[in-house]
């Protein structure tokens, strides 16, 4: 029956072909620093999910955030470990996906033939980092009003282009609603579109040329 | 790169794939381990640390301190240090856009600026004690994130200078040691540039250390935001008596003012009935009382409009308003104001004096009221101040607070009064007075140890 099913199956998604491509290959001797990579991946799909959770209950207006998170925090059943997870997983990603370019750095993996793979690996930080920039405003509370406001105003810096980089980021000249609503949309829909993008990307170029291996006194 | 060494790196590669191991399972299994580790940890960290939640966004309260995500205070520290230096310091776009600018280019061009088919580490010197210098720097410069720049003040501010020293002068000298050495040493210079990597970290973690240790001690400011419902319903309550009883009365029911300089006699709507609580939405509330009614002798309470109520403060007075009196609302429990007393229990300061003074006194006995100088804020004051102060003495019935609490009034020697009967437009309830009672005759400790050591048997159990 089981074997019925899979051989209907395999026929049809090709899952003997996947098992051997993707997964029955061949890698160098592994090392727990390697783990790093995957670590990233697991920790964006996390925050993906509660992320998407949270957004059942979060109201991105100036009025309502703040009531939300805190509705969200006390009567939404297991909603405080939901944010907990979305709140820590933010940190942590942060921390593991610099942690995992350090280490990609020390083993020189980004030389040949894997220079695209950096590339697109520091989009991905760069998101990374973007997600918690945006990711930091939407309780509404003090600390991100303020904190926004001077990372905002630092942008806004920028010779020549700053007036505009600030009014596109705020919406207008101070924070309000407009700046909220920014952020929510760069938040749930631009930024994590590109990062699940990129990330396919990197995923492609490292299968295709498999994992380095680790440096020795030869290389 | 030419195709003979494209080769050489090829066939490395195919050999190591032959000592090595499988994707599935090898590969994976490590995977899933850390990823279940990481799960965990974060199950921890949400069900015990939980998530600090500042008070809601205020735009009218500038004085807030801003602190981004603690990944970004290594750039927030290092824009304070960059403002310090004379002339440059003030060309604030090299250290906002410049710098932060030619480092995300450097590390996205990586590949192509170390050119170099070598990977091992002994023949990288020069990326790998770049990339060492600047994650010691990113770490100090965190860790020193929320000590002050400046003193403010005229002398030697010892961690002042520390952290300049530290984060900004040692690594500045380093990076430079470390372009001058590879550029005019080349082979030669493996051994200066690890010396000066180990160096340029040791002091930098040196004068992180000393910053800490010398850094002025900043009085945490431990205010709780409440969370939960009761906790806001209550913090509302205890705003509503510091500010509004005098005209509104501690239920909301009065409609004419007594006892208020200028607005004697003046007629309003009791803010507990029907008519205001159903006319009147949250949000239009809350702007009733951040702007006030001026012209009928409300003034404004809102920072935004000069007064001294912040947005969340706002928003848990019309919370206790809503639960406290409007019918279509239904009040959770609420903790009481103070735990009971058993019998022979002494009070003390902390646990029941200082919230029951909150509730029924501070709205007159602050700075800026008419209450013959006697503040009531803190222990010492209570203990201390005012004009026929000390109203309290350890042990004596007599105490001038006693007395006015229980509806006797002080004459002056010519049998005037002096001090009229506490709080003068109503009668505390009994309870109430036995807590004052009990605490002033036990000699009024402070804290609920001191509170316990006087108790007499049967000894309470702790009530939390
Ligand atoms: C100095 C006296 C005074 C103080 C203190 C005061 N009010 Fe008022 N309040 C008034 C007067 C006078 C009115 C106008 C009454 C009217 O128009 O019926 C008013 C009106 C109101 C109204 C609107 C009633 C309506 O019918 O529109 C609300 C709500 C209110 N006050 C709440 C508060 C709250 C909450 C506080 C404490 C933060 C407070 N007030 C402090 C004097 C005061
Ligand atoms: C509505 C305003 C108001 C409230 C509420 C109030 N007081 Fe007073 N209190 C005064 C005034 C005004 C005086 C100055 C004497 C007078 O005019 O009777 C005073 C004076 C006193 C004095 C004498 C101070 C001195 O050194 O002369 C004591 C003691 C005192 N109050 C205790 C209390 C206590 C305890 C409470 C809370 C249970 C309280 N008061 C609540 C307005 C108030
Ligand atoms: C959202 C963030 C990221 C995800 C999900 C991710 C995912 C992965 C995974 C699964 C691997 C293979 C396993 C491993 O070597 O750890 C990998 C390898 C790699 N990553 Fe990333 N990565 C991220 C960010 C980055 C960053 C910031 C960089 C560098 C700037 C980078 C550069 C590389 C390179 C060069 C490799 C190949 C390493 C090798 O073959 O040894 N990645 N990445």
């Amino acid at each position: 029956m089981w074997q019925k099913l899979y051989t209907w199956l395999d026929e049809r998604l090709g899952l003997g072909d996947m098992y051997a491509n993707l997964l029955d290959r061949p890698e160098p001797k592994g090392n727990w620093w390697n783990t790093l990579g995957s670590a990233s991946l697991f920790l964006f799909i996390l925050q993906g999910a509660t992320g998407i959770f949270l957004t059942v209950y979060y109201t991105p207006s100036p009025d309502h955030a703040y009531d939300s998170i805190t509705y969200i925090m006390n009567d939404v059943a297991f909603g405080w470990l939901i944010r907990g997870i979305h709140h820590w997983g933010a940190s942590l990603m942060v921390l593991v996906v610099f942690i995992h370019m350090v280490r990609v750095f020390v083993t020189a993996s980004y030389k040949y033939p894997r220079e695209l793979t950096w590339l697109i690996g520091v989009g991905l930080l760069l998101l990374t980092l973007g997600m918690g920039f945006t990711g930091y405003l939407l309780p509404w509370h003090q600390m991100a009003y303020w904190a926004t406001t001077v990372g905002t105003q630092i942008a806004g810096s920028v010779p020549f282009l700053g007036e505009f980089i600030l009014k596109a980021l705020r919406g207008g000249p101070d924070l309000s609603a407009l700046t909220l609503q920014r952020f929510f949309s760069a938040h749930i829909w631009m930024l994590p579109a590109l990062l699940a993008g990129l990330i396919g990307v990197h995923l492609y170029l490292i299968i295709r040329h498999g994992e380095s291996h680790f440096p020795d006194e030869e290389d | 790169m030419n195709e003979e060494t494209k080769k050489t790196i090829s066939e490395k590669y195919e050999r190591e794939l032959q000592k090595g191991e499988r994707f599935w399972p090898d590969s994976i299994f490590k995977d899933v381990v850390v990823s279940l580790g990481l799960f965990v940890l974060l199950l921890l960290l949400a069900t015990f640390v939980g998530v600090h939640t500042p008070p809601k966004a205020d735009p009218s309260d500038t004085s807030y301190i801003p602190r981004p995500e603690w990944y970004f205070l290594f750039l927030f520290k290092f824009l304070a240090l960059y403002g310090q230096i004379p002339v440059l310091g003030k060309i604030e776009f090299i250290a906002t856009v410049i710098i932060p600018g030619a480092a995300i280019l450097v590390l996205t061009l990586l590949p192509f600026i170390e050119k170099s088919p070598y990977r091992h580490y002994g023949k990288r010197v020069l990326p790998i004690s770049v990339m060492a210098l600047f994650i010691v720097s990113m770490v100090t410069l965190t860790m020193i994130a929320d000590i002050p720049t400046t003193s403010g003040t005229d002398g030697v501010y010892v961690a002042g200078i520390a952290q300049t020293i530290g984060g900004l002068v040692v690594p500045g000298l380093a990076f430079l040691g470390l372009f001058i050495m590879a550029f005019t040493l080349k082979q030669k210079a493996k051994k200066g540039m690890i010396w000066t990597t180990v160096i340029a970290s040791v002091l930098m973690v040196v004068f992180t250390g000393l910053t800490l240790v010398y850094a002025p001690t900043v009085e945490a400011e431990a205010a709780e935001v409440p969370v939960t419902l009761p906790d806001q319903i209550t913090a509302g309550q205890d705003l509503y008596s510091v500010h509004c009883v005098e005209c509104h009365g501690d239920d909301g029911s009065v409609s004419v003012i007594e006892g208020v300089e200028g607005l004697e006699g003046e007629e309003l709507t009791p803010i507990n009935s029907r008519d205001v609580l159903y006319t009147i939405t949250d949000s239009a509330m809350q702007e009733v009382i951040a702007y006030g009614r001026p012209t009928a002798g409300m003034n404004p309470f809102g920072k935004a409009y000069g007064g001294e109520l912040t947005r969340s403060e706002i928003d848990y007075i019309v919370t206790f308003m809503r639960y406290a009196w409007d019918d279509r609302f239904e009040m959770p429990p609420v903790k009481p104001l103070y735990p009971a007393l058993a019998e022979g229990e002494v009070p003390s300061y902390d646990v029941h004096i200082a919230p029951i003074v909150k509730r029924y006194c501070i709205s007159c006995h602050r700075a800026g009221k008419e209450n013959n100088n006697y503040l009531m804020g803190t222990y010492d004051e209570i203990l201390h101040s005012g004009d026929n102060g000390p109203n309290v003495a350890a042990g004596d019935p007599e105490s001038i607070l006693l007395l006015t609490i229980q509806g006797t009034p002080i004459l002056d020697d010519n049998g005037d009064e002096l001090i009229g009967t506490m709080p003068p437009n109503k009668q505390l309830k009994a309870d109430i007075i036995d807590v004052f009672l009990r605490w002033v005759m036990a000699g009024m400790p402070q804290t609920a140890e001191e509170a316990a050591a006087l108790s007499t048997a049967p000894l309470p159990t702790p009530t939390p």
